[in-house]
């Protein structure tokens, strides 16, 4: 009983010590921004990076969850003859949730992970130091411009995996399930309000935010040697992925309460 | 001479378990050429970094011209960096920018004009005996010896007042061993600054003109470079020599 109690605080203790370590992290990357203004072309560059490396496997996600929405709604609607609300089911699933939610995954999966062992990779080989001493600010070159890349780009990859979402729900209901196409246009026309896409967009912002904060914290901590940013870039990923879950449902609370 | 830099009661342990500098107090002269020896794994790297300020001691002081630089944060530690140029053992040249863009950095990154910054790049890399074909290549495409070059070049782009080697010879065959210890010199006296480097290597002594030997966390010889092979000193007279018998215990002997 006592080691699970010892334990337990333990574990609390570490997570308040990272937490703490995070915002640290985060307050030396608002002081370099404040002492002079972030390189938009590095802004932009990563945004371009991050936004062409993701598009295939957020094309394809979006397509396929679409496409899976589409079938269970009609399964599950055919029972109450209520297929006609397929097309807002996908509409309203894709931009609220599944765009946002899934297109952070796997920008941290895909991206995060990028990023973590390329600044893992650097801090080992002393690359890291040598631009300390180079008089050049760490954040505003490396860490600053991955976040505001990533925190840019996200919306518009969340976007794009909705509207893929909605394309791939839209074949599916109207050439396989012979719903009307009318219908299903109707229908989402009828049930969406404009804040369902801000809601949507709310979200990817904040998850763009995170995701690349963790990649490049993760990073900028490693220390050692190759299996040391093995173990950062899985740490980078699961605690992204988790990280995103859980302010999902706290930002859906939030957002549902608005 | 007055001392340009001084390490007073320095401690230093990873995880508060493995000393690696105990109370260790060290004095630099302004103008001198030191070589700091030491087993391999006695810390030599971390001294140096704890020197500039890249690695804080768990305990003491580090004076830079007076200066004590373990008070100061990390945003504070940019004056420090223009007087203290340090080139990395293995160079730490960035792997995603081409040797124009590595040399350069500081200055593109400060927004200087490329074409005058292209000017300044080439004449450093002559002065380290690089061609300027080198320009455009990344530092996969460079030999060992040329990416340390490089990493040297990129180091006097700063113009610092002191230079500091981790273990500039590493590696090298015993050609290019005499030529970066000749480049290091030539360095010194063109710069007309003070060079502090870790060698291994006794062909060191040649050019050092102070000689700082590190043996548990502590600094346990300092002397001329000049006389050292009539040094009496135990560990020393062991340790230039690479005698396994003597006052330093070999890694299979200790307990």
């Amino acid at each position: 009983m006592l080691g699970l109690v010892d334990s337990i605080g333990e574990s609390t203790l570490s997570l308040f010590n990272e937490l703490g370590k995070i915002a640290l992290f985060v307050r030396e990357m608002f002081i370099s921004v404040y002492k002079k203004f972030i390189d938009t072309s590095k802004c932009f560059y990563h945004m371009n990076y991050i936004g062409v490396d993701s598009l295939t496997v957020i094309i394809i996600t979006g397509l396929a969850v679409g496409s899976v929405l589409a079938w269970q709604s009609y399964i599950g609607l055919k029972r109450f003859e209520g297929t006609k609300f397929i097309g807002p089911i996908v509409f309203l699933s894709m931009v609220r949730e599944f765009g946002p939610v899934l297109s952070a995954i796997m920008v941290a999966g895909r991206s995060g992970s990028a990023m973590t062992a390329e600044i893992g990779t650097m801090q080992i080989s002393e690359q890291v130091d040598a631009l300390r001493t180079l008089g050049i600010d760490v954040h505003r070159y490396l860490t600053v411009p991955r976040i505001i890349g990533t925190t840019l780009v996200m919306p518009l990859l969340s976007l794009f995996c909705s509207l893929c979402g909605i394309i791939g729900g839209y074949i599916i209901a109207v050439s396989v399930l012979h719903s009307n196409h009318e219908v299903f246009l109707q229908e989402i026309r009828k049930s969406v309000e404009i804040f369902d896409i801000f809601s949507g967009l709310i979200k990817s912002v904040a998850f763009g935010f995170l995701l690349s904060l963790i990649a490049v914290y993760k990073g900028y901590t490693t220390r050692g040697g190759a299996r040391n940013v093995g173990i950062s870039t899985t740490e980078s990923v699961v605690t992204a992925s988790l990280t995103i879950l859980i302010s999902d449902y706290i930002l859906t609370s939030i957002l549902s309460g608005a | 001479m007055k001392p340009i830099i001084e390490l007073k009661n320095i401690y230093k342990s990873f995880d508060g378990k493995k000393v690696i500098s105990n109370h260790l107090d060290l004095s630099i002269e302004e103008g001198s050429f030191t070589a700091i020896i030491g087993r391999s794994g006695e810390g030599k790297s971390v001294l140096l970094k704890q020197m500039i300020g890249l690695i804080k001691p768990d305990k003491g002081q580090v004076f830079i011209e007076g200066e004590d630089i373990t008070q100061l944060s990390e945003s504070e530690f940019d004056h420090i960096f223009e007087k203290c140029g340090y080139v990395f053992q293995f160079a730490a040249l960035l792997d995603s920018l081409n040797v124009f863009e590595n040399v350069g950095i500081t200055a593109l990154e400060a927004g200087e004009e490329p074409n005058k910054v292209r000017r300044e790049v080439a004449k450093k890399l002559k002065m380290v005996g690089l061609s300027t074909d080198v320009i455009s290549k990344y530092p996969s495409e460079l030999s060992g010896g040329m990416r340390k070059r490089v990493g040297l070049a990129r180091t006097l782009m700063r113009s610092p007042r002191i230079l500091i080697y981790d273990e500039p010879t590493t590696g090298l065959d015993p050609i290019s061993v005499r030529t970066t210890h000749e480049l290091m010199k030539k360095t010194h006296d063109e710069i007309k600054g003070t060079t502090i480097v870790i060698s291994h290597d006794p062909d060191i002594f040649n050019y050092a003109d102070t000689v700082a030997m590190l043996h548990e966390g502590k600094i346990i010889y300092t002397g001329p470079a000049k006389n050292i092979w009539k040094e009496k000193n135990p560990f020393i007279y062991q340790f230039i020599r690479g005698l396994s018998e003597g006052p330093i215990t070999l890694p299979s002997k200790e307990k």
